[in-house]
């Protein structure tokens, strides 16, 4: 606990890799008194930055501008007015994906983790904390597309490599049929899950995603298939 | 480094800029404008002191502003300052990139980096300090919490590699980062208050 306590200062300085840093995530989640330590030590690691101040080359300013015109902004997070209560471990999953189904389209739509599997506690709980590494990391990249009433987001890191994909109230796949994922790289598609019989709503970690051009959905026999029937239920692109 | 920091009296006070992030997350183009001319000289010379590469800098100074914008309204001001937060923003892409760069390199080319005499960069970002409060106040630090926190920030390097680089053990060097980060805070805390 102690241990881990003095990390505050590395973490603020960013001198951290990305393991420690989603350690000390979790220990944050737990101890808002660390929260107000953190953010106290990063205002005064800012004041840092004043040393190194130099003008930035003339086509910046303008470079910033044209590509600020053409970004689309972000939604705000949706706020717990009810204290500042640490979420359960296992509920990570689950406010990951809210962040994601609320940024991707403003709607509301919470989907919960498959908690089916034999050993879905520890994993799940793994996969919850590499979900929220994804979905908070600075560089995380958000797209998103309807399909027939549903949606599938996507959100990738570069810097972590992965990505998480969000389906959420998309047509029952019909009987014996599932939805399978894929990612594609140089026009091959490669498969990354195949949803349960007949489920509708996922939220799938997808490693791997650097280099990669697209993200798809396919309605498949229940099991899967070795290419993807087309054409896709949905596709995004990545990178 | 030849270029001179910007003069002190073109940068925006602190509430300006919070103002300015206001505007920004309702997605106001003109402040965010106006934000841009308030912070960019900063958060591009942090950038271009991690990543050591100007042609980098840019592109990485160029994202980094651009993320401002596009999760402005994910900031949230009952956690620091809006200048806290871009900046965080930049320092941390800048680190990323330089970790990235890193784990391609050969060996000899990262044992070659790794002699870049940390004095001196030391030294170099100590004599820019443009705020007398700030530059007053690392001087009541410790050489070591001093050292730690310097070569962490500027250097773009994790505890561990600051760890090897002071040849000081890693709890040592992790304890350092936080007291002297803490030191500096009550000092800053005293000198603005």
């Amino acid at each position: 606990m102690s241990d881990i306590h003095t990390l505050a200062g590395a973490y603020a300085l960013n001198a951290i890799d990305d393991m420690d840093r989603a350690r000390f995530d979790r220990h944050l989640a737990d101890c808002p008194a660390c929260v107000a330590e953190v953010a106290e030590l990063t205002e005064t690691v800012a004041a840092l930055a004043e040393a190194t101040a130099e003008t930035p080359p003339v086509g910046l300013r303008s470079a910033v501008l044209d590509r600020i015109d053409r970004t689309p902004q972000l939604r705000p997070e949706t706020r717990r007015t009810s204290g500042r209560r640490p979420l359960p471990r296992r509920r990570w999953l689950a406010a990951a994906a809210a962040v994601v189904a609320l940024g991707g389209a403003g709607a509301v739509g919470y989907v919960i983790a498959d908690q089916s599997r034999p050993d879905a506690g520890t994993r799940a709980d793994a996969e919850a904390r590499r979900i929220a590494a994804v979905v908070g990391a600075p560089d995380a990249r958000m797209r998103t597309t309807a399909t027939d009433g549903g949606r599938v987001s996507v959100v990738e890191s570069p810097s972590l490599d992965e990505a998480v994909a969000v389906l959420t109230d998309l047509p029952a796949p019909g009987t014996g049929h599932a939805y399978q994922l894929w990612v594609i790289r140089d026009r091959t598609p490669q498969s990354v899950g195949v949803l349960a019989t007949g489920r509708t709503d996922a939220t799938e970690l997808v490693s791997g995603v650097r280099g990669a051009q697209a993200f798809g959905v396919s309605r498949e026999p229940s099991g899967g298939s070795t290419t993807p029937t087309l054409p896709l239920v949905a596709q995004l692109p990545l990178g | 480094m030849t270029s001179e920091p910007e003069p002190g009296s073109q940068e925006a006070a602190p509430t300006d800029i919070d103002a300015l992030m206001r505007a920004v997350a309702d997605g106001d183009r003109d402040a965010f404008a106006d934000l841009y001319d308030a912070v960019a000289s900063r958060v591009y010379g942090l950038v271009r002191r991690v990543l050591r590469d100007s042609g980098l800098a840019e592109e990485v100074a160029q994202e980094a502003l651009v993320e401002v914008w596009r999760t402005a309204a994910r900031f949230d001001p009952s956690r620091g300052s809006a200048a806290g937060w871009i900046f965080t923003i930049a320092h941390r892409r800048a680190v990323d990139r330089v970790r990235a760069e890193q784990a391609t390199v050969d060996r000899e080319r990262r044992a070659a980096t790794a002699n870049v005499p940390c004095d001196d960069l030391i030294e170099e970002v100590t004599a820019r300090l443009e705020q007398q409060a700030v530059r007053r106040c690392l001087r009541t630090l410790t050489q070591l919490q001093r050292e730690s926190i310097l070569l962490a920030y500027y250097g773009g390097l994790t505890y561990r590699e600051v760890a090897d680089r002071l040849g000081t053990p890693l709890p040592t060097v992790k304890t350092r980062m936080r007291d002297g980060l803490i030191r500096l805070r009550d000092c800053l805390r005293v000198s603005w208050g």
